[in-house]
C-alpha cells in the first residue's frame, strides 16, 4: 500500500470557473496533473473543449456558461456534480482614471469579478453541492493590487478588494462544514489579459515595473501551483487566509 | 471630430501644463506631466467623448496631438 501525498488530488472533484484562458486554464491543467479531476467553465465553449481534450474525457468536463447572468449561474449549479472544490478564475480588469468612472463600467467589472462569485457560491452552499466534513475548499483569485492603490486600478482593485473581504466572511460561515475559503492574490502575471493592459501603457512603463519584481513577473502555473496547495488536504488547516505570490514586488525593498 | 475641441479637451487631462501652450503640433508624449495616468485619461476621454478606442499602437505611432487626431479621424 503507497501513502498518497496530501498535496494530491486524487478522488477530489473540482469546479473552476474562468476555465477557457490565462490563469483559469492552467489551474485546470494542474489539477489534472496532480490526480483531481475538473469541471471548467467559461463563455466560449470552443476553448473549454480545448481543454477537455488535452486533459481528456476521465479528467475534464466542461459546462458553458456566462457567469455574469442569474441563468449561466443556475446552469452550472445544477449541471455540475458534488464537488470538493471550487476555484473562482473569471475575472476582467480595465484601467480607467476615477474621473472617467461611471456607473455601466463599475457595474460590469463588479458584476463578473465579485457579484457572480458570490451569486455562485450562494448557490452551491444553498443546494449542498459542495462536500461537507472532507476539508472540501474554495480558492478565489484576487489580486495584490487590493492590498495596495495601483493609480487607475479603481475598477479592479475595488472588485478584489470586495471578493478578498467577502472571503473571510465565507471562510467563518462555512467553517461548520469543515468548508476552508482562501484567497490568492498575485501580482503582475503574464497572461493575454495583462498584455492587453500592458499594450496601452508605453513600454517604459512596463520594463519599470517589471524591474520592480526581484523574481520577475509571475506565469499562469505559478498561481496554479498554489491553487493546488490550497485545494489539497496540505492545507486542512488553513482558511480565511490569502497566499501573496507577487515575486517579492511588495515585501522585498532595497 | 472637431480638431479645435479634441485639441481643448486633450489638454484638459494635464494639470500643470497651460492648455494655451497646446497646438496640434505639440508632441505630447515629450510634455514633462506625460505619463500612464494622462495617457489612460486621454484614452477614457476619447471613449466618452467619440465612443472611439486609442490603442497602444496609436499612442506609440502617433507623435504629435494633431497626428493622433488625425488617426481616430480617419477611423468610423
Amino acid at each position: 500500500m503507497t501513502n498518497k501525498t496530501p498535496f494530491s488530488l486524487e478522488g477530489k472533484h473540482i469546479l473552476v470557473t474562468g476555465a477557457s484562458s490565462g490563469i483559469g486554464l492552467s489551474i485546470c491543467r494542474a489539477i489534472a496533473a496532480s490526480g483531481g479531476k475538473v469541471t471548467g467553465t467559461a463563455r466560449r465553449s470552443e476553448l473549454l473543449d480545448n481543454m477537455v481534450r488535452e486533459l481528456g474525457r476521465n479528467r475534464a468536463s466542461f459546462i458553458e456558461a456566462d457567469l455574469s447572468l442569474d441563468a449561466g449561474i443556475e446552469k452550472v449549479t445544477a449541471a455540475v456534480p458534488e464537488i470538493n472544490g471550487l476555484v473562482y478564475a473569471a475575472g476582467i480588469s480595465k484601467l480607467v482614471p476615477l474621473k472617467f468612472i461611471k456607473r455601466q463600467q463599475l457595474e460590469e467589472i463588479m458584476n463578473i469579478n465579485y457579484f457572480s462569485m458570490v451569486l455562485l457560491l450562494a448557490q452551491l452552499v444553498r443546494q449542498k453541492k459542495i462536500v461537507k466534513n472532507t476539508y472540501s475548499s474554495i480558492v478565489l483569485i484576487s489580486s495584490v493590487a487590493q492590498q495596495i492603490g495601483t493609480k487607475s486600478s479603481l475598477l479592479y482593485t475595488g472588485s478584489k478588494g470586495a471578493m478578498s473581504a467577502a472571503g473571510r466572511v465565507m471562510a467563518n460561515e462555512l467553517s461548520l462544514q469543515k468548508i476552508r475559503v482562501n484567497t490568492i492574490e498575485p501580482g503582475m502575471v503574464q497572461t493575454a489579459m495583462a498584455s492587453e493592459m500592458e499594450d496601452i501603457l508605453s513600454k517604459e512603463t512596463v520594463e519599470q515595473d517589471k524591474r520592480q519584481y526581484p523574481l520577475g513577473y509571475g506565469t499562469p502555473e505559478d498561481v496554479a501551483n498554489a491553487a493546488v496547495f490550497l485545494l489539497s488536504d496540505a492545507s486542512k488547516w488553513m482558511t480565511g487566509r490569502s497566499l501573496t505570490l507577487d515575486g517579492g514586488r511588495y515585501s522585498l525593498l532595497d | 471630430m472637431d480638431k479645435n475641441q479634441f485639441l481643448q479637451s486633450f489638454a484638459e487631462q494635464f494639470d500643470d501644463v497651460d492648455p494655451s501652450s497646446i497646438t496640434t503640433d505639440t508632441k505630447f508624449k515629450d510634455l514633462e506631466e506625460w505619463s500612464s495616468m494622462v495617457a489612460l485619461m486621454v484614452i477614457a476621454m476619447v471613449d466618452e467623448n467619440y465612443n472611439k478606442k486609442i490603442t497602444g499602437a496609436d499612442l506609440r505611432e502617433a507623435n504629435t496631438i494633431g497626428e493622433l487626431y488625425d488617426r481616430l479621424n480617419s477611423r468610423s
